[in-house]
């Protein structure tokens, strides 16, 4: 609880009545507070007589920064004045503002310096050479405060307007990237209340003092809400700082109130009265703050934080409060020693979320005998911003060849992002999950709104995974060690004829659930203590197994069928293989067994689920789209690529950055959802659904229209459009076909009969497996017959346009022909007629010939054709 | 006595016409093909996408069956790119219509769109679907777009204000681009304009105008006609004597 500190400091009259604000220099030797006379004062450390002062300054001053060498002081006047500490003097003029300045803030390379003025725009300026400016103006209000990230790439102004803009500094002009709106309040420049932005030491999020009084943390990358500390401040907030490790939050209200809150649990750890306190300043390594009020006083207090939370100052740094941490809450994959290595850089998100300097596993090397294979030996942790540290980590580890693992992932889920996670989405509906604190609402929507009803409910469990198909919803939730509870399984049907047939079920200890699937017949359960738990739909256990290849990393099912993968041996790339194996359980038939999922070196999976004709289908990190062919056989699978996103026509002008999320194929089509702007995964309002038609990578280069037409091609490829499919294809075709005998229109009709015949082609394969597979209805025959049919006829209007293209094509369009699946004759008998049409009376001949022996049941014709 | 109507066709007529175009609607319920007149409606599964004629798609949007997605070329930046071709890249000619689709399309849309683009001109190309370029005003963009706006303003790409406030530029460049283009009259008959790309909508607008224009043109056409054959006729009158030569030039 709060404790009161016996010795009060003193406060020491630095300034007179006004604003007055206090910094310290980031080695901590001096203490800078300005105020509303022309006095600048430099307080040493550790030394309590008078402060040096600076009296060659603005009068005014209520803004301050400081590096090591130097500090900037910014002036209502409209200056903003950079002062030396070798001789303490001021130096020169870096800025005029022709009005008030309100913040200043220096870059963590003390290379810049960001200026908030009550005009509209911020001012970047460089601190070797005032004259190099850039200026940030997408913001519509004058800004308030200022804050660089610990990084120094972004900079997060809160304007009067009430909301937080974040604009990026990498490039060469900054960039407006985000607004955050609705936390913190309108106000003015020149209120005491602060709406200031104090990013975590750690980098990946920032507190904002909200106008309900509490203080709001913001997570980077997706600017949610996250933690906050509430119920703390019975007045508005005016100042806010972290403590350096981050493990201690300071804050100053209007209540009279200072309060330490601990990072961790968002609790107040002390509390102590000072009326006014307008800015607040720990130092960088001493458990010794200070801070200063509208009065001008300035008070140094040392052992701040109380003895007993001592040990938090003490800590090294400590992670920002997330609701749900991604560095914390990673898959149970068993071996937690190894998740922790980072990935390789296909995965950006973590990489970025694994800030370098933080928390790194910093004693991975002991340097316990001196010999100084560790770097920076002697420091306990290289400094925030040695450039050493970022680069030397990986090769240090380089020695060592530790396998990487596939991590497991429940497929069609997205991880937390704020308070929200989908935890499934497929072509049914959508089931997704609000962290309330103590519960979670869970809400499954569905498209079809006739047939099942959207309902939602209390979730005192805390699921964390759902697989939603047409009869029921399964979820499953993690143990709670702190309350000895197991993980709880629970499949909940849509449609019941008795009064309650939903049921529960809890595994067995320390056992949580890594991935499951739900299909028409079974529940599928893979668990950390490496089991298969294999139960029917009413939850009566029907088999329970250990598969040979673990960690395991995801399954899915479809019918009787399971698909469950695994780590299997380490390849040449260091990374394990991805083993699967696919099942019937109801006939107890292994289809194929320990094979491996085909993956270029170095890529992840992203998913893996059954097609709605029940074949399965896996979407890679390099955006590829595959299918399993021939996969009721033992050992003939093969993986078929289906799509490469990559080689979209909506990506062709090169303009557009976009990934995209598998959904599931359906109707011969791959759903997904589009995300733009380097997003990982969907998050709400959930998007719409797109749909993209099967076209198995032969060719990225599309047939070019005239000049003329690809100016209009590209107009058309630079907008940006939510919501529209691939119009390239429609737009180039259409172009070539007013130039009627181009030759591009031909070269892409052909195109697309080949793409035509090999798609078909894959998918009479399939159908000629499920087929045999299941039990032969007539329609299925009728319909594979169809398709057959269907193939032959797009190699005849293969066959018509080589025969429009020449006589010199004729060796191919034989080809085309001795393809032909007919058996009856009458396919080859149309063949000789288009031929005879063009007037290729040898080519002619040669089909008949190829007809006549295939008639004859001659199965070498293939072979002889060549040799004519 | 004259028909009261002016000639053509109203814009109620116009917009009912507009109606037979297709777009496509993610449905939100389970609907069986329906065997109508003029052939079956796809079977509706949510939430795949499909393509049906507006007017089924806007009765099954108020009765909250189906969403519509809205063409691209309704989206603002689509607009907007239009506008910035109508004003600046182009200030005479209009904008010009969509490209016809490509012959042979892979999979399983192929049939509908072969069907649908038989007769390969503006008003039966399927150019209101999700499939439809952007970037190209289709020859009913006004009626659908003020279809879609007034009934599926909640499926806009952007708030429908914003569309609206696009849309009105664009029709007012254009019509004021159409009454421009009488003065091309001015040359007596011989003058033609070029209405490729013009909607629907706006040739139903301005048909009585420019009918109105080109009648007037020969009224006053007439008359200078009438005075310059007086006048060859006194000519003529003068020169009585080569009146068969001149008979003769005048046939050629």
């Amino acid at each position: 609880m709060a404790s009161v500190i016996a010795s009060r400091p003193r406060p020491r009259p630095a300034h007179t009545q006004g604003v007055t604000r206090c910094v310290y220099t980031p080695d901590g030797s001096k203490l800078v507070t300005v105020g509303s006379n022309n006095t600048i004062r430099l307080y040493k450390t550790g030394f309590d007589g008078e402060p040096d002062n600076i009296d060659d300054c603005q009068e005014q001053n209520i803004a301050v920064s400081t590096s090591n060498d130097f500090f900037v002081a910014g002036c209502e006047d409209g200056t903003v004045s950079l002062y030396t500490y070798g001789n303490n003097l001021f130096d020169r003029f870096l800025l005029r503002a022709t009005l008030p300045v309100r913040d200043v803030a220096l870059s963590p390379d003390h290379k810049w310096c960001a200026v908030a003025s009550d005009e509209l725009s911020v001012k970047l300026v460089s601190i070797e050479d005032s004259t190099n400016l850039r200026k940030l103006d997408e913001h519509r209000k004058p800004t308030k405060h200022l804050a660089f990230d610990p990084k120094g790439t972004l900079l997060a102004l809160s304007c009067t307007d009430g909301v937080v803009y974040i604009y990026s500094l990498t490039a060469e002009s900054p960039e407006l990237i985000t607004k955050v709106d609705g936390i913190i309040g309108r106000m003015e420049t020149d209120s005491e209340t602060s709406c200031q932005v104090a990013w975590h030491p750690d980098g990946r999020a920032f507190a904002v003092p909200t106008p309900t009084r509490a203080i709001q943390v913001v997570s980077k990358n997706d600017w949610e809400k996250q933690r906050a500390f509430k119920n703390g401040h019975d007045g508005d907030i005016t100042a806010l700082a972290w403590s350096p490790n981050g493990a201690l939050l300071a804050s100053a209200g209007k209540d009279k109130k200072i309060l330490i809150w601990s990072t961790r649990d968002q609790s107040v750890v002390a509390r102590y009265e000072y009326p006014n306190v307008v800015d607040i300043a720990w130092h960088p390594t001493k458990n010794l703050a200070s801070f200063t009020t509208s009065d001008g006083e300035v008070f140094i207090s040392p052992e701040f934080v109380p003895e007993q939370f001592l040990n938090l100052l003490r800590l090294p740094k400590q992670p920002a409060p997330f609701i749900h941490d991604p560095l914390v809450s990673k898959p149970p994959n068993g071996h937690k020693a190894l998740a922790t290595r980072p990935r390789r850089d296909s995965l950006a998100s973590l990489e970025d979320l694994l800030d370098e300097g933080y928390g790194d596993d910093d004693d991975f090397v002991v340097d316990d005998d001196g010999a100084g294979y560790t770097l920076n030996a002697g420091r306990k942790r290289p400094a925030e911003d040695d450039p050493l540290f970022g680069s030397a980590h990986p090769s240090k580890r380089g020695n060592f060849l530790q396998p990487q693992q596939h991590e497991s992932f429940q497929p069609g889920s997205t991880p937390w992002r704020g308070n929200r996670k989908y935890l499934c989405l497929n072509l049914i509906g959508f089931v997704w999950t609000v962290d309330q604190d103590s519960h979670h609402t869970v809400t499954v929507e569905f498209y079809d709104n006739e047939l099942h009803r959207t309902f939602h409910f209390t979730d005192t469990f805390l699921y964390d995974k759902a697989c939603l198909n047409d009869k029921g919803t399964l979820f499953a939730s993690p143990p709670r060690e702190a309350e000895g509870s197991p993980a709880v399984v629970f499949y909940r049907p849509h449609e019941t004829w008795t009064q309650r047939n939903d049921w529960r079920i809890q595994l067995p200890k320390g056992e949580e659930v890594i991935a499951m699937s739900l299909s028409e017949s079974f529940v599928t359960i893979t668990t950390t203590a490496g089991y298969v738990r294999i139960y029917t739909l009413f939850g009566i256990p029907y088999r329970v197994y250990r598969p040979k290849n673990t960690p395991i990393v995801t399954c899915a099912s479809w019918r009787d069928y399971v698909l469950t993968m695994g780590n299997g041996p380490v390849g040449p790339d260091g990374m394990c293989k991805l083993l699967y194996t696919i099942q019937n359980i109801k006939r107890d038939e292994i289809c194929q067994n320990e094979d491996t999922v085909a993956l270029p070196e170095g890529e992840t999976l992203k998913s893996v689920f059954f097609s709605d004709n029940g074949d399965p289908c896996i979407y890679d990190s390099t955006g590829t789209l595959l299918t399993l062919l021939h996969w009721r056989q033992p050992s003939r699978a093969s993986w078929v690529p289906l799509l490469d996103t990559k080689l979209l026509d909506r990506l062709a002008g090169g303009k557009k950055k976009e990934s995209y999320f598998p959904i599931a194929v359906a109707d011969d089509k791959f759903h997904c959802i589009i995300l733009k702007g380097g997003d990982q995964y969907p998050y709400f309002p959930r998007p719409l659904l797109h749909e993209f038609e099967f076209e198995i990578p032969l060719t990225s280069v599309r047939p070019e229209g005239k000049p003329k037409k690809s100016k209009k091609k590209k107009s058309s490829d630079e907008m940006a459009i939510d919501g529209e499919d691939p119009f390239g294809r429609a737009n180039e075709s259409g172009g070539e076909e007013e130039e009627e005998e181009g030759e591009s229109a031909e070269k892409s009709e052909l195109k697309n009969l080949e793409q035509a015949y090999l798609l078909k082609g894959l998918r009479a394969a399939q159908m000629a497996d499920f087929v045999d597979a299941t039990s032969r209805s007539s329609a299925q025959r009728a319909a594979l017959a169809r398709l057959e049919l269907d193939i032959d006829k797009t190699l005849l209007q293969l066959l018509a346009i080589e025969c429009r293209e020449g006589e010199e094509r004729g060796m191919r369009a034989l080809e085309a022909v001795s393809l032909l699946r007919d058996r009856s004759g009458r396919m080859i008998e149309a063949a000789g007629k288009i031929a005879e049409r063009y007037g290729r009376t040898i080519l002619g001949e040669k089909i008949r010939d190829l007809g006549e022996r295939k008639i004859a049941g001659d199965d070498g014709a293939d072979e002889d054709v060549f040799d004519d | 006595m004259a028909h009261p109507l002016p000639p053509g066709l109203t814009p109620a007529e116009v917009a009912f016409l507009a109606e037979m175009e297709m777009v496509t609607i993610v449905p939100r319920q389970r609907i069986e093909s329906i065997d109508l007149l003029g052939g079956k409606t796809p079977t509706l599964r949510p939430p795949h996408r499909a393509q049906v004629p507006l007017w089924l798609a806007l009765l099954l949007k108020k009765q909250n069956r189906a969403n519509i997605v809205p063409p691209p070329w309704l989206h603002p930046a689509s607009l907007q790119s239009i506008i910035q071709r109508e004003k600046v890249e182009d200030p005479v000619a209009f904008s010009p219509p969509p490209p016809p689709p490509s012959r042979i399309k892979i999979g399983g849309t192929a049939e509908r769109i072969n069907d649908a683009s038989d007769g390969v001109s503006p008003p039966f190309l399927p150019s209101c679907t999700a499939d439809a370029p952007s970037g190209f005003l289709p020859y009913h963009w006004q009626e659908v777009a003020e279809a879609l706006l007034a009934h599926a303003g909640d499926d806009m790409p952007a708030s429908a204000g914003e569309v609206r406030g696009l849309l009105r530029d664009l029709a007012e460049i254009r019509a004021a681009k159409l009454r421009s283009s009488s003065s091309a009259f001015e040359g007596f008959g011989d003058a033609g304009v070029s209405l490729t790309g013009v909607g629907a909508m706006e040739l139903a607008d301005n048909r009585a105008f420019l009918l109105g224009v080109i009648d007037g043109v020969r009224t006053l056409g007439a008359g200078a006609e009438a005075t310059r054959r007086e006048q060859e006729e006194e000519e003529r009158a003068e020169r009585g004597d080569e009146f068969n030569d001149s008979d003769e030039e005048m046939g050629i």
